[in-house]
């Protein structure tokens, strides 16, 4: 498929638009898509599928002349997807609700405004699932053992930072194998 | 007995407590996303440590409209769960109050309903069924934002406390809008139930809390507890500013609504939620004195359309035939003692 821009080279850049609710595909080469990302109409490289540099991109566009351009109010960044469950963040605005647990990591700067403003804040403090008190409370005691260790090297009591850093191997180790397991 | 057969603390202003968890599997996608086999595996694996607790399985999948409507009817679904269309099931242990409704908005909404203002007992009761199902689930969470739920506004502790208040004094005094305005600055929102448009036919309102992230549970109950025991003893001021002549006229309409709940021949459901709170409003300022709270609460869920239709031999055709058959049912009710 030729770059729908230059119709010259291959695209290989495919993104959509959202504006409204309407969408659109654009399918464009690299150099094409490289010269939208600089003037900020196409900010997400990120999550466009099959990009590839091409270190002639600047001798391109001095050879064909300045960019063509979308309308500035016509484009916005190609919608990043959750990898896990493909939602997007229009989908979220659009539902009020998120695709999967994942979508929490992959939206963050986004979902972060939002639950602010719900909730006043963005830290939990309540409950903790058994399985996950565990981590967090030896992850706390590895750091704790970690600072004693250094401690000790710094008061020079090397036979107490040696018999640290075996504990500190031990919990690590410990921690591998629960992982593998 | 189930919860509305019988009466908590504070029976005079709170109906009913009930606090839910909701709470997501790892490795699902949430409930929107979620395919017919993932739904249905969510189920299966869930039935196991719940059979093995005393619950009941309800597969909703497998059950007539009315049916479904008659568990709406007892609050333990929400009327979205009960005309869902793809796999869904309650869990149910109608004798302690503890439902668990599996692929409505999150995988497992654990909720425990009880009479009365009892919210830290039905916060056990969830929080019991919940640590059992922790057992054997990786729940959906990060030390950030604590349970991931589908709706971001459940996110932290993913519970929601409510507690269903029967205020009649404050709604005919027209405080219900400056309260509603109070307990928004709280984090707490109220909600009329019954009744269109005002929602206030019945002076029963769910209050609720709105936050769920950066609070504790404790700190939500306690919340919610100062705010119920506030709310009831305006309540309470309110009734018994109620006096002289204002007093005469109320306690007229209310003998009259007493006199159509025992002998009309037909009564619409409509007509029953007005009915219904005129006199229970009359036992609480000692005007009527033969029907009892437990009676009335029966009635709230046994004069509803589908629980009334399904408790008779021959399905009632038509409306006329239902509003008769509530008047017998609310007669039948009355008269056992």
């Amino acid at each position: 498929m030729l770059c729908e821009k230059c119709k010259k080279r291959t695209a290989t850049v495919f993104y959509n638009e959202n504006i409204n609710g309407k969408t659109r595909a654009y399918s464009l080469c690299g150099e094409c898509a490289a010269k939208l990302r600089e003037k900020g109409d196409l900010q997400d490289i990120t999550s466009m599928i099959g990009t590839f540099a091409d270190p002639f991109s600047e001798l391109h566009d001095n050879l064909f002349g300045g960019f063509f351009g979308l309308p500035t109010q016509m484009s916005v960044p190609a919608e990043k997807k959750c990898g896990t469950c493909g939602c997007s963040y229009s989908d979220i605005a659009r539902d009020g609700r998120v695709g999967c647990a994942e979508c929490y990591t992959v939206f963050s700067n986004e979902l972060s405004r939002m639950i602010q403003s719900v909730h006043g804040t963005t830290t939990h403090t309540g409950k903790i699932p058994a399985r996950h008190r565990a981590q967090q409370e030896r992850a706390r005691k590895l750091e704790n053992l970690k600072k004693s260790m250094k401690d000790a090297i710094t008061n020079e009591d090397f036979e107490r930072a040696a018999a640290l850093r075996d504990e500190i191997r031990q919990m690590e180790s410990e921690g591998t194998k629960k992982e593998e397991e | 007995m189930a919860w509305y057969n019988t009466t908590g603390q504070s029976a005079d202003t709170v109906i009913s407590s009930r606090v839910r968890l909701a709470r997501n599997i790892n490795g699902y996608p949430f409930v929107s996303r979620l395919d017919a086999n993932g739904a249905n595996e969510i189920i299966e694996k869930v039935s196991i440590p719940l059979d093995a607790s005393g619950f009941r399985k309800i597969n909703f999948a497998d059950l007539s409209p009315i049916m479904a409507t008659s568990y709406v009817e007892r609050h333990y679904v929400s009327p979205e769960f009960a005309t869902k269309e793809s796999p869904h099931a309650l869990f149910l242990m109608e004798q302690q109050g503890i439902a668990v409704m599996v692929c409505e908005e999150d995988h497992l909404r654990i909720q425990s309903i009880l009479p009365g203002l009892a919210l830290e007992e039905a916060y056990k009761n969830a929080s019991n069924t919940e640590k059992r199902l922790d057992e054997d689930f990786d729940f959906s969470y990060s030390e950030q934002l604590g349970y991931l739920t589908h709706c971001p506004t459940n996110l932290g502790t993913g519970m929601r406390a409510s507690v269903m208040m029967f205020l009649p004094a404050l709604t005919r005094a027209g405080y219900m809008n400056s309260l509603a305005n109070q307990l928004s600055k709280l984090g707490l929102t109220v909600r009329g139930l019954f009744g269109e448009g005002s929602g206030t036919a019945g002076y029963m309102y769910q209050i609720s809390n709105q936050i769920t992230l950066g609070i504790t549970e404790e700190e939500t109950l306690k919340k919610m507890n100062d705010a119920i025991r506030q709310i009831s003893e305006s309540e309470q001021k309110a009734r018994k500013a109620i006096t002289g002549d204002a007093l005469e006229r109320l306690s007229d309409h209310i003998l009259r609504s007493e006199g159509i709940l025992k002998y009309a021949y037909m009564i619409s459901s409509s007509e029953f939620i007005k009915l219904f709170a005129d006199v229970r409003f009359g036992i609480a300022l000692g005007i009527v004195s033969n029907i009892t709270y437990e009676q009335l609460g029966t009635l709230l869920v046994e004069a509803m359309p589908a629980t009334l239709t399904l408790s008779s031999e021959n399905t009632p055709k038509g409306e006329s035939a239902r509003d008769k058959l509530r008047a017998q049912k609310i007669q039948n009710i009355l008269n056992k003692k």
